[in-house]
């Protein structure tokens, strides 16, 4: 029985708003983006550690220096030693793909850690855990990198290991306040009158329920942060040497023919890490305000 | 209703669209009002039945989601004789023949625009609000004395601000705040919600409005200072004598503080009429939903004969889809069998039955 | 403000200066056992080649004494420290404090300006975007704003070289010749190099227009509508003062290390730089002297953001 007084008005093509108006159709596009560079990174990977690629990345051919895309073979071209910049680029991915991956882990999993000790069990813990905190952001990243590097001179996992551990005051405060809200909300009071453990409410309640989200979202953006790093350091010389090919180590050593007018061999790997890092931020972004609700 | 009307409301509707159940809310469907020159009209209804709803619609405040608002809301002070309403038609496309709404423009920044642009010199200055949640309505990171003075300077034609000063200090210890002169340098965080009741009601009275209209002034605060505002409500309203247009679920604020009381549900108004008629438990002839309404209050014969609370039973009405016959039909208890039919079917219109007292209801339609 | 407010408000910025104070303490324990941590030799690196005889090193070290333990080391470090001597630089022999106060004072330069160009860009945007919503406009600066974030910020110093070489006849080596005739453009390139790509564009519009519409849809803006007065000026302190100063203050950490690229792409003679040869030197007084102070930096924004916060907000008194 359904029947409605007059003036019920027919909205079915009345939502046709212009695409930039609408933040869903905007986190999907981004998020579309996102998994699409994500997968193409991961295949790349595989592909890179199975060997399969279009040339051997090594091989130098004088005969074709500094070719430009697509000539002879060579998709994208060769960089100044005539080496394809495709198989380059591919197998490049191995130099920060595993270390950004343990840095993510390191992250997600201390910060979790301390996220719910400051938030759950709060008082002393929580003033502790924010002065530790404090006290690892009061380093720029890179700068306490290079003194790891003066100190240890470390691989590029133990240096993935410093930029997990400066990544855990972010994602514990992201914890600590999600758990803080929903203490606000007397979630979790509930929760207790209901008689439920405390590591129930903290692995089922709060982490997986709640939390998940923030934890992709942390995800993402910590390979984007991995990434940066990596080729940050390498072009700093610190971290893939040469011949070894890494995105930040290509962008350095074609750095001297760019100031000759030859663009591509520095701009192909800058291009790389441009999309790969624009491809995780939005990821993490749409996924941020499709799945915590934030609308732009 | 004998003096000319301040605010006329005709026929105002306000939706908002629900993305989840593509559909319109209809919060205010249909609302006709009139308010005398000094006269205090309340509105009563439960919560949801669009009151605050209306009250927005008038100061152009509606919030956030894109939406339709139509009717005519029109303002005649000393000063001013406008239609509220008027420039805002283009951002609704309406087929004239059937009042069918064809299209809703949702660019919602550019109707806010519009609204502000009509509104300007309106706001404060002639109509001025009183909002619910005092504490969260004034400006934490500014003194509330400032926060007067500001109105003042903005409303009035005073314009100096010593003298701004001066007069925002009047107002503070016009509303009883105690030793005004300290208060006037607190933070909103620092005061007590009837406090800042108080500054809000000396904010919206200091630039002299020609029609106050207060949202629930009562509404999240504690019982004992709910009690004092209506003292000093009632108090401004015989010192001051503005008019006012009263909203409250609280059916004894709006009983000590009205002349004429108007009952919302749905989005509509089901009676309208003097207090003495509407609210007087003597009076027989009434709606449904008032007699409702006026039974849930507790009562000390109430509960004790009965041994539990009167409450209105069933759920406040969905605004999304509104029933094609009465709006109360589904929980009205006095539905005859001779009218039924007529109930489910058909709703009815507000009909005058005596001088002043008009209502919605089949019963008393001969 | 009343002076009864006074005390409790000075009470909390003497807080803030002491936790800063314990903060910076922290560090240089942190970086003291990074250093003591190190597994080089120092000394055996400093006597390679100096002799020939097998059991010289153990020689000239029992002559030379066991060392101290840990802490006393790091105790008596921290009071040199605290005297003004930061050890002398094991490549250059010059005083550490010297040295990293002259290219901090660069550094700050590029920092600072680079943080005005970030905020130049961002701030008008995210405000835009905060009042109007989503616009085509405003679409394509906030797609904007995700691309500058992820450019590599040394390609796009390239690419400023190249147009300086090319469009401006000048040349990386001089930065302190400022005989030529575009010198000044020399010294923008870097700062707006990182100003655009230091990677936190983006986020300081997000965060910006986060904040800036969740206060206006606050209780209080509805009132300033009501009673005719000024959004903006209702929404300036919590919608804008106080989340600019939280977001710069966050951010530093990020532009210090953007430096450190941008200083080695321009030969900019700034910490960053200083720190990069510290490190290929494993010059160990000069890092860490690097690495207190760019915390140094780091915890001054975080100290004047909780000023600002404390001074605006009356809250803060009561959290």
């Amino acid at each position: 029985m359904k029947r409605y007084s007059q003036y019920t008005i027919e909205v079915g093509d009345l939502w046709d708003v212009s695409f930039w108006k609408k933040a869903d159709t905007m986190d999907l596009i981004y998020i579309v983006y996102g998994l699409f560079i994500v997968i193409l990174v991961v295949v790349s990977y595989v592909l890179g550690a199975l060997s399969l690629l279009p040339h051997n990345p090594q091989e130098i051919n004088l005969e074709l220096l500094m070719a430009p895309p697509n000539t002879a073979g060579h998709l994208l071209g060769t960089d100044f030693m005539g080496r394809d910049i495709l198989s380059r680029l591919i197998i490049g991915i191995q130099a920060y793909f595993l270390p950004g991956l343990l840095a993510i882990a390191i992250a997600l999993t201390a910060g979790t850690i301390f996220g719910v000790l400051a938030g759950y069990w709060g008082g002393g813990l929580d003033t502790t855990t924010t002065y530790i905190s404090n006290l690892l952001n009061s380093f720029p990243r890179l700068v306490l990198i290079l003194l790891m590097v003066a100190a240890f001179k470390p691989d590029i996992y133990t240096i993935m290991l410093v930029v997990g551990v400066t990544n855990i005051p972010a994602v514990a405060s992201l914890i600590r306040s999600k758990i803080l809200f929903l203490k606000q909300k007397n979630f979790i009071e509930a929760a207790m009158a209901l008689g439920l453990k405390s590591w129930v409410i903290i692995f089922k309640h709060i982490l997986w329920h709640n939390c998940r989200a923030i934890l992709i979202i942390q995800a993402t953006l910590g390979m984007a942060e991995a990434i940066l790093m990596e080729t940050s350091l390498s072009y700093l010389g610190f971290g893939v040497q040469e011949p070894t090919p890494s995105w930040g180590n290509m962008v350095q050593a074609g750095a001297n023919y760019f100031m000759q007018g030859n663009f591509w061999p520095s701009t192909a790997p800058a291009l790389a890490i441009l999309f790969t890092i624009l491809g995780f931020h939005l990821l993490g972004d749409g996924l941020n305000n499709i799945l915590e609700g934030k609308r732009g | 209703m004998n003096s000319r009307p301040v605010l006329k409301i005709e026929n105002l509707r306000t939706f908002f669209y629900s993305k989840g159940k593509r559909a319109f809310v209809r919060s205010v469907d249909g609302v006709n009002l009139r308010i005398g020159k000094g006269e205090t009209l309340g509105i009563v209804g439960e919560s949801g039945s669009g009151k605050s709803v209306t009250a927005l619609s008038i100061m152009g405040l509606v919030p956030g989601e894109p939406g339709v608002i139509i009717g005519k809301i029109g303002l005649k002070t000393d000063n001013i004789q406008k239609n509220l309403l008027q420039d805002l038609r283009d951002y609704v496309k309406i087929n004239m023949s059937t009042g069918r709404i064809m299209e809703v423009y949702k660019d919602n920044v550019g109707w806010q625009k519009n609204v502000d642009r009509v509104m300007q010199g309106i706001r404060g200055t002639e109509i001025a609000m009183i909002f619910q949640n005092p504490k969260l309505a004034l400006n934490p990171f500014i003194p509330i004395g400032k926060q007067i003075t500001e109105s003042i300077r903005i409303n009035t034609p005073i314009k100096k601000r010593s003298q701004a000063r001066e007069r925002a200090m009047y107002w503070l210890a016009k509303v009883k705040m105690d030793s005004p002169r300290l208060r006037y340098y607190n933070n909103p965080y620092g005061l007590s919600g009837g406090m800042c009741q108080r500054a809000m009601i000396a904010m919206a009275l200091s630039s002299d409005p020609s029609l106050l209209i207060a949202d629930e002034p009562t509404t999240g605060l504690d019982a004992t200072i709910q009690s004092k505002i209506v003292d000093l409500l009632a108090d401004l309203k015989s010192s001051v004598g503005v008019t006012t247009m009263l909203i409250s679920h609280d059916i004894n604020v709006i009983k000590a503080l009205s002349d004429n009381v108007a009952v919302m549900y749905g989005g509509t108004l089901l009676e309208h009429g003097p207090v003495g008629i509407i609210l007087s438990a003597e009076h027989q002839a009434k709606h449904p939903y008032t007699a409702a309404l006026l039974e849930s209050i507790p009562r000390e014969k109430h509960i004790r004969e009965k041994g539990y609370l009167q409450a209105i039973k069933g759920d406040v009405l969905d605004t999304i889809n509104i029933p094609l016959g009465c709006r109360f039909y589904s929980r009205c208890d006095k539905v005859t069998e001779k009218i039924q039919e007529k109930c489910d079917n058909h709703e009815p219109d507000l009909r005058e039955i005596s001088s002043g007292h008009s209502l919605r209801c089949w019963l008393y339609y001969e | 403000m009343k002076l009864s407010a006074i005390r409790p408000i000075a009470l909390l910025l003497a807080r803030e200066l002491a936790i800063t104070a314990l903060l910076i303490l922290g560090v240089s324990f942190v970086v003291f056992i990074i250093i003591y941590l190190s597994p080089g030799d120092p000394f055996g690196t400093l006597l390679k080649g100096q002799t020939t005889l097998p059991n010289a090193p153990e020689n000239i070290r029992g002559a030379l004494g066991t060392p101290p333990a840990w802490y006393a080391q790091y105790l008596s470090w921290l009071v040199n420290m605290v005297q003004g001597d930061f050890g002398t630089s094991t490549r250059t022999g010059l005083p550490v404090l010297n040295e990293v106060i002259r290219v901090g004072i660069n550094t700050l330069y590029l920092t600072i300006g680079s943080m005005m160009v970030t905020l130049l860009i961002a701030v008008p945007v995210a405000l835009f975007a905060a009042r109007r919503g989503q616009t085509p406009v405003n679409w394509v600066l906030t797609m904007l704003a995700y691309v500058l974030s992820a450019l590599p910020v040394f390609w796009l110093g390239y690419i400023a070289i190249y147009i300086s070489m090319h469009h401006f006849g000048l040349f990386p080596l001089a930065f302190a010749s400022s005989a030529q005739k575009w010198s000044w453009l020399y010294f923008m390139f870097p700062v707006l190099v990182l100003g655009l790509s230091n990677g936190t564009t983006s986020e300081v519009v997000r965060f910006l227009r986060e904040e800036m519409s969740r206060v206006f849809s606050e209780d209080y803006i509805r009132t300033a509508r009501a009673k005719g007065a000024s959004i903006w000026k209702h929404s300036f302190k919590e919608g804008f003062l106080i989340p600019i100063t939280e977001i710069i203050a966050s951010k530093i950490p990020f532009i210090l290390g953007g430096a450190v690229v941008v200083e080695q792409v321009f030969n900019w003679p700034g910490m960053g730089r200083m720190a990069w040869q510290a490190a290929q030197d494993r010059d160990f007084p000069l890092i860490m002297g690097i690495t207190l102070l760019a915390a140094v930096f780091v915890r001054m924004g975080s100290l004047l953001q909780r000023f600002v916060h404390i001074l605006v907000n009356p809250r803060a008194s009561k959290e």
